[in-house]
């Protein structure tokens, strides 16, 4: 029987073997003129093995969440580790290329095994380049994306309650002229703070920067912060004014991409960050003055 | 999406966009204390060579773990991909390792979902761990417990419950160890169990006088784990009879002790106790104790043993451990019993 990701994850200690087997023979494959090198089998086998179980398949039972990998057919799995493990190879025959002694490399081109060697073949996969090739063009995206940079916008009005970083931060944003892009926000900001922290007079900024940047990290890689914009937008672009004040429904925020009690997370940090007063009500009531804030801050365009 | 509108000629905004990303990178790369490493958990090979792990347990598991499920809304062409997985977007601009995996993993995906060519085989055969080689094993049982470590750093970083996963895991490479015959190799395999154990135990292994901290003595070469013990200076029974069954050999520093099995009854023998200890009783504690189910520890927590009796005038002691269907004569389940002995600590009573 031929194991699965199923197997890997809930029979670990009994597939391993046949894990084992299949990966050795793929290494041996991809090596080529290496094949025979046993690190070099054993380096290639164990970079796939160690994948698998930091990505919490192999041995991650039902304490470890199922992932995309989970999902794949069983030939569609197979593929996948079979390309890792061509990853791996590669990776090994280009850093080993020159110290690959003559007699191995004549010994390869002598036999058919040159037809092997996966470093002969395209580096660009068929299918072309993956999208955020490099971490700057992540990077890239993050700043062109408006809902994204929300997401900065949010942790930096986080900052509020320590506006000399806050301060700094502004200032770094202003001297690379990217303050424009965050709009209106930022000029809120710099009013509220233009009294109390005249730039020039900051002292201490590079230590306030860093610690300024230690919690734009931490705020912006929480799921938490994302749910709270991603709701905040959603609530900007549905509200509606009535008799009385501003209301929306609270099901209308619930989408595809949005469950509700994701909104619920969402909702509840919005209230906490003062922007909204909610208490798990169906309907959701805004003040003009929160419906101004919201929009100034997540659908600034 | 990416239409931002922004007063000014198109190059201007290209350069503020370039200039905001760079900042963006500044700021998301990691401290250096917390940055991914290589892991220099090495260990030298047959050949003299060391198989290293790829990734230390301080890796950003959290976003590792999500890397498939973004990939694949991306080669899905999900319209909210990169919203949905913002966070881990805002990472990728900062951790080049995690992006360097990214795109290891999304080339891999890719190939798995659009092939190209003929489909690989499928893997067959009825292969045993007995029949994988034995450095293999030795390094997929660090490479699980350094995943238990990782867990262990999440849940402290990220205030989540992974103690149950991280304990199947030690459990997992426990019971994979037991398979390694080769005494060393296996003493490797499990070199971290000890202290990763102890972080969720939350007691920190500290240098203290009054412990005596024993560890199972190698025994080079014994191929099939078991260690009987036929030399005339080995340990004697209180009985004085020389022991002449399996044995787990204890040692710690010029003292020793062993292991042995009665029916089903684990015995711990000790000799040349410290006077202090003499004519008292001594509390053992068993670190990986709680994480094997088939021993029903004396007392019920294999924390705090109290011997039955007290340590007699010469500094032996021989006292019952606990109950087990794991027979010491078995190879295997000596090995396993052995991993679990990998530290045993005595002290006496207050």
């Amino acid at each position: 029987m031929p194991f699965t990701a199923h197997d890997l994850r809930y029979h670990a200690e009994q597939s391993y073997p046949l894990l084992y087997a299949y990966l050795h023979r793929h290494a041996q494959r991809f090596l080529g003129p290496l094949k025979y090198d046993a690190f070099e089998v054993d380096t290639v086998i164990g970079h796939v093995v160690e994948q698998l179980v930091r990505l919490g398949l192999f041995g991650g039972g039902a304490n470890a969440s199922l992932t995309a990998l989970d999902h794949l057919s069983d030939a569609q799995f197979y593929a996948f580790l079979s390309r890792s493990v061509r990853n791996k190879a590669i990776d090994r025959l280009r850093k080993r290329r020159l110290q690959v002694s003559t007699s191995a490399e004549l010994e390869a081109q002598n036999g058919d095994e040159i037809d092997d060697d996966p470093i002969n073949e395209a580096v660009v996969p068929l299918w072309g380049p993956a999208p955020f090739a490099t971490p700057e063009e992540v990077a890239l995206r993050i700043a062109a994306q408006q809902e994204l940079l929300n997401m900065l916008k949010h942790c930096i009005m986080e900052l509020n309650s320590a506006p000399r970083q806050l301060a700094a931060v502004m200032q770094e944003i202003e001297d690379i002229g990217a303050d424009a892009l965050l709009g209106k926000m930022m000029q809120d900001l710099k009013e509220g703070l233009a009294s109390s922290y005249p730039a020039a007079s900051l002292q201490h900024m590079s230590q306030h920067k860093d610690h300024a940047h230690k919690k734009l990290r931490h705020c912006l890689q929480q799921q938490s912060t994302n749910l709270a914009v991603r709701v905040a937008l959603r609530l900007t672009e549905y509200i509606t004014f009535t008799a009385k004040d501003y209301t929306v429904e609270m099901q209308a925020l619930v989408q595809a991409d949005l469950s509700e009690d994701d909104v619920r997370t969402g909702l509840k940090i919005l209230v906490l960050e003062g922007l909204l007063d909610w208490n798990g009500e169906a309907v959701i009531h805004c003040t003009a003055a929160q419906v101004k804030h919201l929009s100034r801050y997540y659908r600034d365009e | 999406m990416d239409d931002i509108k922004q007063p000014g000629g198109f190059s201007d905004r290209r350069n503020n966009y370039a200039q905001l990303a760079s900042w963006i990178q500044q700021v998301m790369r990691q401290d250096e204390t917390q940055a991914t490493h290589t892991a220099h958990t090495t260990h030298t090979g047959e050949d003299g060579k060391e198989l290293e792990l790829l990734l230390n347990s301080d890796y950003h598991l959290r976003f590792y773990q999500q890397l498939p499920d973004f990939i694949m809304a991306l080669l899905a062409d999900e319209e909210q991909a990169t919203l949905k997985y913002a966070p881990l977007l805002y990472h990728l601009a900062g951790c080049r390792e995690c992006h360097a995996s990214y795109l290891d993993l999304y080339d891999a995906l890719q190939a798995a979902v659009s092939p190209v060519g003929p489909r690989p085989q499928l893997g067959q055969g009825t292969r045993t761990l007995n029949a994988t080689p034995q450095r293999m094993l030795e390094h997929l049982c660090q490479s699980l417990i350094s995943q238990a470590e990782a867990l262990f750093r999440q849940e402290r970083r990220e205030h989540v419950a992974n103690d149950v996963a991280a304990r199947a895991l030690l459990k997992l490479a426990l019971s994979i160890s037991a398979r390694i015959s080769q005494s060393m190799l296996r003493h490797r395999a499990l070199r971290d169990l000890v202290r990763v154990a102890n972080l969720f135990e939350g007691s920190v292994t500290e240098h203290d006088p009054d412990v005596h901290t024993y560890t199972p003595k190698l025994v080079g070469g014994a191929r099939s784990g078991k260690k009987v013990l036929r030399r005339v200076d080995t340990p004697r029974r209180a009985s004085g009879a020389p022991l002449e069954e399996p044995a787990i050999i204890l040692q710690a520093r010029s003292l020793g002790g062993t292991i042995t099995q009665r029916e089903q009854t684990l015995f711990l023998h000790l000799q040349d106790l410290a006077e202090e200890l003499r004519g008292r009783h001594v509390i053992i504690t068993v670190p990986l104790g709680a994480l094997l189910e088939p021993v029903r520890w004396r007392g019920g927590n294999p924390r705090a043993i109290r011997s039955t009796i007290p340590v007699d005038a010469q500094g032996t002691l021989l006292t019952p451990l606990g109950e087990t269907e794991l027979q010491l004569s078995d190879s295997e389940e000596h090995n396993l019993l052995e991993a679990m002995f990998m530290l045993l600590e005595v002290r006496a009573t207050d």
